[in-house]
Formats: structure tokens, sequence, C-alpha cells
């Protein structure tokens, strides 16, 4: 990458962020896949977080349109309550993805901290940590979750995404512990032990900073993994929410007997359509990050 | 460190003590360098750890099930609250009256004498027996849906590396990331909605089931054949939701594998491109998704709570779903240890694998895993 | 007799975003029966692309553009880079062995020794385990190595030497005309390269078969030598015997490396690096490649690049239109320092 494939204004290069970004957009369009998935990802944070502003939520059944199919009035058909479906897949997106951005904030947290900290720490304190993360990793986690769902009942999105988070590091923290590992012999690092620095300086200013990509391809995954979960727990009515969620949407579906009704397929059919198309997002988009950040294929 | 002095070889001699007993314990801490007795040590801690966190939620969290139960049955007023907390402390096979860390040491030992407790809802039922009634079900379509997905993906994997760039490998692979996009429930109810209900294609009625009702169990043609018929589904559902992580993942070991010194070597000694791509390549890139197995499969009983339900196949998702929904906790229990107990047995049985393909590990002395 | 290895004009370009990049430029050599030829040069210049390309083992980016490998045995002649793949597979290991930088990692790690000896035996048609296994044995003995324990032995229970020794032995399993190593004591210690010196030496002398050895290790490579190659930036710089090129060096860059050899009886500043690096091989300049680092550049040197023209006798030759002022430079005082070298 030469400086004369950045945007200049004049004399002046744009700030830093911005430049970052352009090159990475550019980037990423060399991947069509990853660019796709990017434009999925942001089309559905749209969808979930922008599209509700405008579209209102309607919550008044119509008795005179069960279960309608897709007609030039509901694009999606109607539930079982005469609601348009694609009204509901609308408003439907908000939760999941919250949830999921905060289980996946959470676990990396947990996880980049506990795993930074304890390949700096070694000895006893480390050996302590990655048993315990062993063991996490070796349960079943849908099993437990749903135990602890039964047993803990959350009641909102914050608890849940708590409950998520609780198992979600394991795996994530044995891979920074595995890093760290290798970038502790590094030379900088060792000049900053040499120097006194403290832990929380090593951590923070020297290590982690190296680790960025790592980080944001893991936040990535934490966040299928979330959705993946929390689909699952609402699907078994295991978390009461109120209102509007594509997983609940299955839910209703499911102890309806909607599945198998015919006319009932699209009320079905979309709210899957849109958790799968979400997740291959996250994932066309996290297979270009790797792509992108592997250090065999960019030279810088 | 040579001695070289008096002084030092005293030196040495402190550090290193020649005891008979010493010498005893050190022999028997070479033992413990072995990965064998470190992965049971690890099984065994994982199961204990489970089953006191387990119990902890169980018995000391505020709104737990125990004292739900006595509420319940103290409710019509048709039982004293003695009679009840008794009732409910049998069917947990839980002591209330000891000091906890006594109750925790019965509970443990049930346990371990295999005493599970005993069901809320069918009332006399151990639950060790109805777990163990439905585990081998749910073993068995998510063990034969493994296999197969395994060595079809790995064979595809290794395929696509080979071809890297071409438009199989295009297809493979993002073949892969799609079907490995899908959460495994969801391929599931695809299957239901689409290929049974819309489609027709699929007669999912008539697969439901473990077997067939009135159908002869034992080692006969017809009842093999009837087991798999309904096993199908549930097999397929974990076959395609495996396989996209086993494509890619043996695509990306074997084009790492590829780049090694050692095959270049093999060439300019001559050896066939087969030989290589099946005992150099392909044995190497292999390893690390042998290590995965495991999680895998734990995954993939993870899922088979909501599979089962669509497919109403009766296996160890279906019961614990059914479990949940009837707040039968000591059954919810049981299936939790039983379920961990065999993924944990797996991956030792997966550790062990691992460490007979790779001599670097599983000798004593070798290196130690990340 | 016609030499068992001839290159003749070997050009190599790798493909690269940037453009080609002229790794190998006009190399020619000639490499007779029982002949140790030594080929010197720093990193980047072209000698391992070189190396690999004579059994055509080049990665799927290099092109060779230009040029002929004829290899000559008892039967016929044959030019690599044109030659069948079934006959070249045999031709590899059987007529010309290569043993690569990194020995440490030439091994399957996940099979043990005999296998990779036996696998490299069943691949040239050797069949019979138990001849396989005498054979091996025999090898082994001849390295110095305890076969019992080595066939037993996966890879990573062996130390860098042993599995240096273990390659050596490998390498001579079908009686090749030829054997090529490229830097097969780098990333050893001290006194293994010593061993592992030795040790060439002795079998060359009692087998008799030809050799290549690539290192940028001037004094090493002397040992064994009977002729040296120095390449820089992709070309032949200059050839001589090694006397020759030891007393007598006609290229400035020579001059250099010998120079930069430390010396046990020299005084401290003695010893120099040469200045600068070596050239980027997209854009060449169109003059000598070495006019950055060159003491002696003046501004014909920049007009085209010089051939390789004879020098004091035929079999020398020098890649330079100053030669005559090199000769003078390097004088009396020079002999006397490089007699000291060759006999350390």
């Amino acid at each position: 990458m030469t400086a004369a494939a950045l945007p200049r204004r004049g004399d002046r290069t744009l700030p830093r962020p911005i430049e970052s970004a352009i090159e990475f957009l550019r980037l990423l369009s060399k991947r069509p896949s990853g660019l796709i998935g990017f434009i999925g990802i942001v089309f559905f944070l749209v969808l979930a977080f922008v599209a509700p502003i405008f579209v209102p939520n309607q919550v008044n059944p119509d008795v005179t349109a069960l279960y309608e199919t897709p007609s030039a009035q509901h694009l999606l058909g109607t539930d079982n309550s005469g609601r348009d479906v694609l009204n509901q897949i609308v408003q439907g997106g908000r939760e999941i993805i919250s949830v999921a951005l905060v289980t996946a904030f959470l676990t990396t947290l947990i996880a980049t901290l506990l795993g930074a900290v304890s390949a700096l720490v070694g000895g006893k304190f480390d050996a302590v940590f990655v048993g315990i993360a062993d063991i996490v990793l070796t349960v079943p986690p849908l099993i437990v979750l749903i135990v602890i769902s039964a047993l803990a009942r959350p009641t909102n999105f914050f608890a849940l995404a708590m409950v998520l988070s609780s198992l979600g590091w394991a795996g994530l923290m044995r891979q920074v512990r595995a890093q760290v590992l290798t970038l502790k012999e590094r030379d900088y690092v060792e000049a900053a032990r040499s120097l006194d620095l403290g832990l929380t300086h090593i951590v923070f200013r020297e290590i982690l900073p190296n680790m960025r990509s790592y980080i944001v391809i893991h936040f990535v995954l934490a966040m299928t993994g979330a959705i993946y979960a929390q689909v699952a727990l609402i699907i078994l009515g295991l978390v009461p929410f109120s209102g509007k969620n594509w997983a609940l949407m299955l839910y209703f579906a499911n102890t309806q007997g909607a599945f198998y009704f015919k006319d009932a397929f699209w009320f079905v059919f979309s709210p899957i359509l849109a958790i799968v198309l979400l997740q291959l997002s996250l994932v066309l988009f996290v297979n270009a990050l790797e792509d992108i950040f592997n250090p065999r294929l960019r030279s810088s | 460190m040579a001695a070289t002095t008096p002084a030092d070889a005293k030196m040495v001699a402190q550090q290193f003590p020649t005891t008979p007993r010493a010498g005893r314990a050190r022999h028997i801490l070479g033992y413990w360098r072995h990965p064998v007795a470190q992965a049971i040590f690890k099984a065994f801690l994982t199961v204990f750890v489970t089953t006191s966190i387990t119990f902890f939620l169980i018995r000391l969290m505020p709104g737990n099930p125990i004292d739900i139960k006595i509420d319940e049955l103290t409710k019509d007023g048709l039982m004293t609250y003695a009679e009840a907390r008794s009732q409910a402390a049998s069917l947990f096979s839980i002591d209330l009256d000891k000091p906890v860390l006594e109750q925790y040491l019965s509970f443990v030992g049930n346990l371990a004498h295999g005493n599970l407790g005993y069901s809320f809802v069918s009332q006399g039922t151990p639950v060790m027996g109805i777990v163990l009634a439905v585990l081998p079900w749910t073993l068995f379509s998510v063990g034969t849906g493994l296999l197969l997905s395994f060595s079809i993906g790995v064979f595809l994997g290794l395929f696509a590396a080979y071809n890297r760039n071409t438009k199989i490998d295009h297809i493979l692979s993002l073949g892969g990331s799609i079907i490995s996009a899908v959460p495994n429930y969801f391929i599931a109810l695809l299957i239901v909605i689409v290929l049974g209900v819309e489609l027709r294609w699929v007669p999912i009625t008539q697969m439901r089931g473990a077997t067939s009702p009135g159908i002869q169990p034992g080692f006969t043609p017809a009842f093999v054949g009837d087991v798999l018929f309904h096993a199908a589904l549930p097999i397929s559902v974990f076959f395609l939701s495996t396989l996209g992580h086993w494509i890619l993942g043996m695509k990306s070991a074997t084009i790492n594998a590829l780049e090694e010194d050692y095959v270049n070597a093999a060439r300019a000694r001559g050896l066939s491109d087969g030989r290589i791509m099946t005992a150099y390549v392909g044995r190497n890139a292999v390893l690390p998704l042998v290590t995965q197995l495991a999680i895998t499969a734990g995954l993939a009983i993870g899922g088979s709570i909501i599979i089962e339900q669509y497919f109403v196949y009766q296996g160890v998702g279906l019961r614990l779903q059914a479990a949940v929904t009837q707040r039968d906790y000591p059954v919810m229990q049981g299936i939790l240890l039983m379920v961990t107990l065999a993924v944990v047995l797996a991956n030792l049985a997966a550790d062990l694998l691992y460490s007979r393909l790779d001599p670097r590990i599983g000798r004593a002395g070798g290196a130690t895993g990340t | 007799m016609t030499p068992v290895l001839s290159v003749r004009d070997l050009s190599i370009d790798y493909r690269t975003r940037r453009g080609p990049v002229h790794a190998v430029r006009d190399v020619s050599f000639d490499i007779a029966k029982g002949e140790t030829v030594a080929i010197i040069g720093e990193s980047g210049s072209g000698k391992t692309t070189l190396a690999v390309s004579l059994i055509r083992l080049s990665p799927r980016s290099a092109r060779i553009t230009k040029g002929a490998i004829l290899y000559t045995n008892a039967r016929e002649t044959i030019d690599i880079r044109t030659v069948a793949d079934d006959e070249l597979r045999q031709y590899r290991w059987s007529e010309c062995a290569m043993v690569f930088q990194a020995a440490l990692n030439s091994f399957n790690p996940v099979i043990n020794i005999w296998e990779q000896f036996a696998d490299t035996a069943r691949a040239h048609g050797m069949k019979d385990s138990a001849a396989i296994h005498a054979r091996a044995d025999e090898l082994l003995d001849l390295v110095h190595l305890d076969p019992a324990r080595v066939l037993k032995a996966y890879p990573h229970e062996l130390s860098g030497g042993m599995k240096q020794r273990v390659l050596i032995a490998l390498s001579l399993l079908l009686e090749p005309q030829l054997i090529i190593l490229d830097e097969p004591t780098t990333a050893l210690d001290i006194l293994t390269q010593r061993s592992i010196i030795d040790l060439l030496g002795t079998l060359r002398k009692k087998l008799g078969f030809s050799m290549i050895f690539i290192s940028h290790d001037l004094s090493i490579a002397a040992e064994l030598a009977d002729r040296m190659i120095t390449m820089y930036a992709g070309t032949v710089v200059e050839r001589a015997s090694v006397t020759d090129l030891f007393y007598r060096p006609r290229h400035p860059y020579s001059v250099g490396l010998l120079r930069a050899v430390p010396r046990v009886s020299g005084a401290m500043g003695a010893v120099e690096s040469i200045p600068g690096s070596p050239p980027d091989l997209i854009r060449l300049p169109p003059g000598c490649t070495y006019i950055p680092r060159c003491p002696l550049a003046i501004a014909a040197c920049a007009d085209r690049e010089p051939d390789l023209v004879p020098v004091d006798t035929p079999a020398h030759e020098a890649r330079c239109i100053r030669w005559k002022t090199v000769a003078e430079q390097v004088g009396t005082a020079e002999v006397a320092v490089a007699e000291k070298i060759a006999t350390a």
C-alpha cells in the first residue's frame, strides 16, 4: 500500500479513521462474498433499528384476514390473528440484534481480559483459569443454557445476554491466551516488562493493540453464537419476552401448530429467512475479515 | 548442569533427593505427565464440577425448584409442610435436614451409585431409567450424522484445497459457509415445512418417533431398517449442519499443510502425488479437526432439544424439552448430568484418538497441548 | 567427457503483482563427473531459485523463460525443462537428489523414519521390504547413526544434526550421480557443522558423486568445492577454481565476500561487510547491477551489464569491465591473507 493510494484533499489527508475505513472498504470490495455479507449486515442494522421508526407497530388483530397468503396488501401474508407478517419482521430484529451485540461485547471483554491476564501472569492463576475454560468448553452449551434459563428465568434482554456470556467466553479466552503467549516473547513486551511498566500498561498498550483484528473477528463470531443460542431459548419458550421478535414468531407458530398449515408457510418461513440471512451475512463478512487480516496475504 | 566441585555436587544432590520415598513419589508424578492420565483427570473434574454446580443451582438459589415443589404440594392444603418437605427431598434424593455439606456429599454419593432421583411428573419413576431409555437414540443419530459429515467433509475439504480457486472450490467453500450459517434446528424446521408440508417430498408424519409402533426390537433387518428410516431425518440434519465446518476446516488445514517444507521435500524424493496427498498432507491436515470432533458433538446434542421436537424423535432432547415444559427438575438435572458425561467421554475418546494419530503428543514427555 | 549437468543460459522469472521478478538471469555452468561446485551468494541472489529448478520443483509462480538444463547419465541426455512428468519423478532422487535448506522440516512429522525411507524406495520401484531395510541399515551406518534406533524414531525425536545425517543417508539411497545441498549446515551449531562437512567429504571420496553445494558461507563451501560460482542479483558474476577465487578474485563482489569472512588470525578491524543491499529484481538497472555497492564503479559501468569474460585463464571468468584493476588492487597483500583463509 503506497501513500498514493490514499485519498487526499489538497495537501491535507483525511483523518485517520476515515482513511482506514476507505482502505478497508477497498480491500473488502476485492472479496465479493465478504462485500455481500457487509451489505447484509448494514441492511439488517437499518431494518432492525431505523426502519421501525418509520413503520408503525401494528398490534391490532384483523380477524377477517387470518393466515392469508402473500398479496399486494400483505407482502408476506398474515399470521394467526391477521397481523401483517412483514410488519412483524421489520419490528422483530431489534431485540435479537441488541442481545447479540451486548452478549458479544461482554463475551469478548471477559475473554480478552481474562485470556491476556492469564497468559501474562502465568503460574497457578493461569492453570486454574485454563482449567475452568476447559470445563466450560466441554459441557454441551445449549443444554446448560436451557437448564440455567429454566432455573433463573431471565426477564429482560440484558439478563439474557449475561446468561449467554456465562458460557461463551471460554473458547475465545483460550485463543486469546494462546496468542498472548506467543506475543509475550516479542521484544516490545520484554522491553515493557524490563521497564517495570505494570500489568495494565502491558495489556492495554502493548499487547491488545496488536490483537485488534483478532478481537474484531471474534466479536462477530460471538454475535453468531449469541443469535443461535437466544433464538433456541426463545423458540423453546424459556425466555418470556413481550413484543415483537423473530424467534418469538416461531415460538407462537409452534404452539399454534402453524408448521403444518400450508397457508401459514410465509408466517413461519419469513422469520427463519430473516435469521438465516442475518447469520449468513455475519459469516460471510467474518470470512472476508479473516482473509483480509491474514498476514500471509497482506504485506502490512 | 554438571557438578564440577564438591560444593556444586552437594547443591545438585539437595535439589534432587534420592531417598526411596521421594523416588517413588517422583515415579508416580512421572505418570502425571502422561497425557492420558491428565485427560482422565480432566474428565472426572468436569463431571464433578458440573454436578456440584447443578446441586447448588437446584438447592441454593432463591426460587429454587425444591421450594417451588414444596409450595406446590402444600398449596391445596393436602399436605403439611413437613410432609411436603420430605416428599420434595426424596424426589430430589436430598436430605433437607442435614447440613448443606452433608447434603452435598450424599447427593454426590447417590450419583456415584447411579441414583439420579425420581421424576416429579411420573411419580416414583427413577430418573436414571428415564434418561437411559432415550439417550442412546440421540447418541445414535448424532453419532451417525457426525461420522458421515466428518468423512465426507474432510474428503471434500481436501479436494477443494487441491483445486484451489477453481469453480468447484468456490462452490464447496461458499456452500460450506452457507450451510454452517444456518442453525441446525432451522435445517430441521425447514425440512419439515418445506420438504414435508409445502412440497410433500418427505413423509414426515410416518417418520415420527424413533421406531414405528408395534415393531419388535432385535437385530433383525426389519427392525434395523425401521430404526434407520425413523432416524434418517435427524441424521440428515446433524449431517448437513456440521458438514460445512469440516469442509472449510479441512480446506484451510490442507492449504497450510501444502506449504510445509516436508511436502516439497517429499516431491523432491520422487514420491507420487497420491501418496503425498494421503500420508503427508492429509494425515497432517486432519489432526486439528480431530480435536474439534467432541465439541461439535456437544453442539449437535444441544440442538437436538429442538430438532427432536420437530421430528418427534424420542431422544434425550425431546425428553428434556418435555421436562422443561413440565418443570420436572429431577429429570432436567439428570439429563444434564448424563449428557455432560456422554460428551466428556466423547472428548476423552477424541483426545485419546488424537494422541494415537500425532506422535508428537501422547508419549510421556511429549509436548503439552495448548 | 560430457558433463553430468549442463545449465545453459537459464533465466527464471517470478510472477508478482508489481511485475515479473527476474530471479535468475542467463546462468550457465557445467558440472563434471565427481566434481563439487559451490554456488555462493547472499539471500536474494537467486541461488535457491536456481537449485529448485534443477529438479523442476519451482513454485507455481515461477517460470523458466529461457535456457536448458541438460542432465546426462550413462544412457541418455535429458532436458529437465521439458522431460515428461513420469520420467521427472524417476529422475528425482535416483539421478539427482536435492537436500533442502531447513532440513529440520524435511520430514513428515507423523510417520517414522523407516516409513519415509520405505516411501522413497517404493516410489522408485524397490518392493522388497527386507532389501529396503538392509539398504537403510547400510546407509545409516555410513553416516554414523544407529539404524535400530533411528528407523523406529519419529522426526521430532531426532536432533537437527541427526536429521541432516538421515537426509544425507536418504539421498544416497538410489546412488544418484548428482547431489544438490542447499545451505545444509546453516541451521546447525558449529560442532555439528564440522561433522557434517567432514561426513560429506568422506562420502564424496568414497562414492564419487557430483555435488552442488549452495551457501552464503564462503569458508565452509571452500572446504568441499573444486570450483566456485558467485552469484549476484540473479546472475553469475565470477566463476573460478577455489584457489583462483581465493587468491585471485577478479570481481569486486567476490573481493567483498572474501573481506567479509572473519579471520581467526587477522586484525579485528579487518572484517568488513559489504555496504548497501541488492537491487530490485523487477526493475533492473541497465548497467552493472553491483554499481551501488562497488568501490571501483566508473561511468562506463552503467552503460550495459558486462559480459562474463575470461580473466587470467579460460576457466576463470568474471563479469566486470575493470577486472584488471581488481587484480591490481588485490595484489600481493591479499594473497597472504587469502592463503591464511584457505589453510584455516
